[in-house]
């Protein structure tokens, strides 16, 4: 997609995103819906990253989202560090998990880099749960409770009162995402698209894989540390079962509807899902049943998502216009 | 205390010769067509399930003799129609990698939540095979592990023969080796895809059984057997049947005494950190080829 | 036995074929020239259905075969030799021999094809044991044409199978290829510059930048000096 398109895309979003509290200020649920759509928009985003467009098989997202909540509920709870600062540490945290993630196994082929990072998912869940977990403070089982609000510059940002938090997360929403579509539209992106296609090409070109591999890991693991940091001080408690394979594939299905490596797909794919997941909660147990028979069908029907979607028909316009060419 | 280690190295074997058979099967299907499954585990729970739906229906007195005959057919059914609905027509797509990660996780999760929609989330248990035990001075060998070591040693066996001399075997082979040289002799690719992916079901689907008897069935239960059967399939080397029975046994070995001596939260630390370790020294592992 | 009219073939954007048109007689050993990149390979794979995309039309002993999978063309005795040999690595001889008479059609001449083609490569029957990643360049490029043999095929589309071969050797390979012709099998032959090529062939085409530019029997390839200058090496 290109620039225009991409930053009119953008724009929309941040508008309307910017206007609906003005609309829907009243109700605290729909607010609350909303943040949980910027917030998962972020991490869909960074999930894009990894495997849309740097094509590394990362199935460690909702782990170091995870990671970074955890780290930032003990770092102030524990601690007594400000919320402010735990979500900084706990991003960096994160990051610094990233890397000792990706040293290993970013060399290897795709599908042991799905395996290592599943792994280090699967990994977490006992650890949290069982002693080593207890000792740092993750509460076991029961998880943490009653985590510490956010406040900055004497202002309590907590889900009382969700219009504050929600520009918030908006101004978090908008930093991250600019940041992954620089990153997309720079040198990077055009390095990433290289490597994609061809290693030993790009190799020759100059281009390192492992280098730029580790460091938008490091970065992707650094952003949803902190949007990790900011969902657990909204909330306001944690617990493992954020790790259920339940949210692993919803976060999925952010990114087969957005369409993966379809950049600003994967924010209203999340949008969409976030919104679909709270009207499907009276389903109970019939909920993540849907969502397994939903993902299938979109992989299988669009492949490309709504992005593609749209672009067929724009590009099928087109082409009745000019002759196609080879 | 000596007693307890005999014990914990006959349930290390035991617990062993069912991740070879499994890990076998994966190594199978990714060797052959390169598609990572992520309803692996799913398809092991599905087993036990499907043995626990034929005692039920069937009474136990017929026995696991009657459980295999019908159980194994069905799961190869259900593989190659899965292979063909789902994975197959993905293969041509830009990016079909990740996309049948995707849809195996889908489907990985909606066949856990229908066990939990139909069988309810109590877990179920399955008799055990064989009733006694063998006593030798002290140390008990219950029939049971005995059985299940002999069974799965015999599945593997049996496959390792398949592989190497019938035809379907020879043609799995070639398209691992070669996917071009093998569209030139005329294999077709799809049948065989589909072929080896439902053998993989097969094989993973009699774990079930053979391991679910020994412990109990639940409807997540497949999630430590996927990342189970993936770590050994690293550690022995993709490809390699003898490697991953080295590395089923090495693994089995260590979850057992790793299980005894701190407690059953570590066991997928340990493997994790015998994952990591193989990639970091020999990404090829044990006995593999790179590739 | 062979005729393709109006071949157009894709290899992603760039047009690699267009609107060739050939044909191949019962018995007849035709040659393929051209320079590399051209399109020749894609032409036999366009045959023999192993190209990506491909239009026009390929009609067989009266049969229309275009757009058909490999293994069913393999079936009806076109088999394809590749310039990359493509062999089974770790597999033994044997086993890549029993592999290529893996189409229903071959099966039954399994045994009878090959006890031909250890008559035609008896260096094959002494390494039958041997895994065919341990095999010498000339060795492997044997195999492969006896791989292509078991298939039971009328219609063999041999590809370059001089390719990196000492000159001796490339003798050898072509006195062979005259030998299976002279047991009955069609022969589509892709080749490029080898000197003594036109005496194997009842007919010549030459294929450049995806276009015929010559066509014709052996008397009238060495009647065209250009021809001869560039393509024969003469």
């Amino acid at each position: 997609m290109n620039w225009k398109n991409m930053a009119a895309i953008m724009a929309a979003i941040y508008g309307i995103m910017a206007m609906l509290p003005f609309f829907l200020g009243k109700t605290n649920f729909v607010m609350h819906i909303l943040i949980m759509c910027l917030i998962w928009a972020v991490v869909a985003s960074c999930w894009d990253l990894i495997m849309g467009f740097a094509g590394i098989f990362s199935f460690g997202q909702v782990a170091f989202f995870v990671i970074g909540a955890y780290a930032s509920a003990i770092v102030s709870n524990t601690y007594h560090v400000s919320p402010a600062g735990a979500i900084l540490l706990a991003g960096g945290f994160t990051a610094a998990v990233g890397i000792l993630v990706g040293l290993p196994c970013l060399r290897l082929k795709g599908a042991y880099v799905a395996l290592v990072t599943f792994a280090v998912h699967m990994t977490l869940e006992p650890l949290l749960k069982g002693d080593f977990g207890r000792a740092i403070g993750t509460g076991g089982s029961r998880g943490i409770m009653a985590i510490a609000p956010l406040k900055l510059f004497g202002v309590t940002f907590s889900s009382a009162d969700p219009v504050p938090f929600f520009y918030l997360t908006l101004i978090f929403f908008i930093i991250c995402t600019l940041i992954i579509l620089f990153v997309i539209k720079s040198y990077w992106g055009t390095a990433f698209v290289a490597l994609k296609d061809s290693e030993n090409l790009a190799a020759s070109l100059g281009i390192s894989a492992f280098k730029y591999k580790l460091t938008v890991f490091a970065l992707t693991s650094f952003i949803t540390g902190l949007a990790g940091g900011f969902y657990c001080h909204y909330v306001g408690m944690l617990s493992h079962r954020l790790l259920g394979v339940d949210l692993f594939v919803t976060l999925m299905v952010m990114l087969a509807i957005g369409g993966i490596g379809h950049y600003p797909g994967a924010i209203i794919g999340a949008f969409i899902t976030v919104t679909l997941n709270e009207l499907l909660a009276p389903l109970g147990t019939y909920r993540p049943l849907i969502i397994g028979i939903l993902i299938i069908l979109l992989v299988l029907l669009f492949p490309d998502g709504i992005i593609g979607l749209v672009q067929k028909v724009f590009t099928s316009k087109a082409d009745k216009a000019t002759k196609p060419v080879y | 205390m000596y007693l307890e280690l005999i014990d914990v190295l006959i349930s290390g074997l035991t617990n062993g010769s069912v991740y070879a058979l499994m890990a076998a099967g994966l190594t199978l299907v990714y060797g052959v067509s390169k598609a990572f499954n992520f309803a692996y585990g799913s398809f092991f729970s599905l087993g036990g399930y499907i043995a626990w739906m034929l005692m039920a229906v069937f009474g136990t007195a017929k026995g696991y003799f009657f459980v295999f005959i019908l159980s194994v057919p069905l799961l190869l059914l259900i593989g190659y129609g899965v292979e063909r609905i789902i994975v197959s027509p993905l293969r041509k797509r830009q990016d079909w990698e990740v996309k049948v990660m995707m849809v195996t996780l889908g489907l990985a999760l909606l066949l856990d939540n229908s066990f939990q929609v139909v069988f309810g989330a109590r877990m179920k248990s399955l008799p055990p095979i064989m009733e006694g035990a063998l006593t030798i001075n002290d140390v008990i060998v219950s029939y049971q592990d005995m059985a299940i070591f002999i069974l799965s040693i015999a599945s593997i066996l049996c496959f390792r023969w398949m592989l190497n001399n019938t035809r379907l075997g020879m043609a799995a082979r070639a398209v691992a080796q070669n996917p071009a040289g093998a569209q030139i002799v005329g294999i077709p690719q799809n049948i065989i895809f589909a072929s080896t992916f439902a053998v993989s079901t097969a094989m993973v689907g009699v774990g079930g059984i053979l391991l679910s008897q020994k412990y109990f069935i639940s409807p997540a239960d497949g999630w430590d057997i996927l990342v189970k059967a993936w770590v050994i399939t690293a550690f022995g080397g993709m490809g390699s049947i003898r490697g991953s029975l080295y590395a089923a046994f090495i693994l089995g070995m260590l979850e057992a005494c790793v299980g005894w001596l701190f407690g059953m939260s570590w066991i997928l630390v340990a493997n994790f950190a015998v994952l990591v370790t193989t990639l970091a020294i020999r990404p090829q592992g044990l006995f593999g080829k790179w590739g | 036995m062979l005729r393709a009219t109006n071949l157009n073939a894709y290899y992603g954007e760039f047009h690699v074929l267009e609107n060739v048109s050939i044909e191949v007689l019962k018995g007849q050993v035709v040659v393929m020239l051209g320079p590399n990149g051209h399109g020749k390979s894609t032409l036999l794979k366009a045959i023999c259905g192993l190209a990506e995309k491909v239009e026009g039309k390929i009609i067989y002993n009266e049969k229309e075969i275009t757009v058909q999978p490999a293994e069913k063309l393999v079936n009806q005795g076109i088999t394809y030799i590749s310039e990359n040999r493509e062999l089974f690595p770790q597999m033994t001889v044997m086993e890549n021999l029993k592999l290529g008479a893996y189409s229903k059609n071959a099966r039954p001449h399994e045994r009878k094809n090959l006890k031909k083609v250890f008559r035609l490569f008896p260096r094959l029957k002494e390494r039958k044991r041997q895994l065919a990643s341990t095999l010498s360049g000339g060795e492997a490029r044997m195999l492969a044409l006896a791989r292509g043999l078991m298939s039971n095929a009328n219609f063999l589309c041999v590809d370059e199978p001089c390719l990196g071969l000492q000159p001796n050797l490339r003798m050898e390979v072509l006195r062979i290829i005259k030998e299976i012709n002279q047991q009955g099998i069609t022969i589509l032959l892709v080749e490029q510059n080898i000197p003594k090529i036109t005496e194997l062939a009842d007919q010549l085409y030459v294929l450049e930048e995806g276009q015929v530019t010559f066509q014709g029997n052996k008397d009238q390839a060495l009647g065209n000096t250009q021809l001869k200058d560039i393509f024969l090496g003469m």
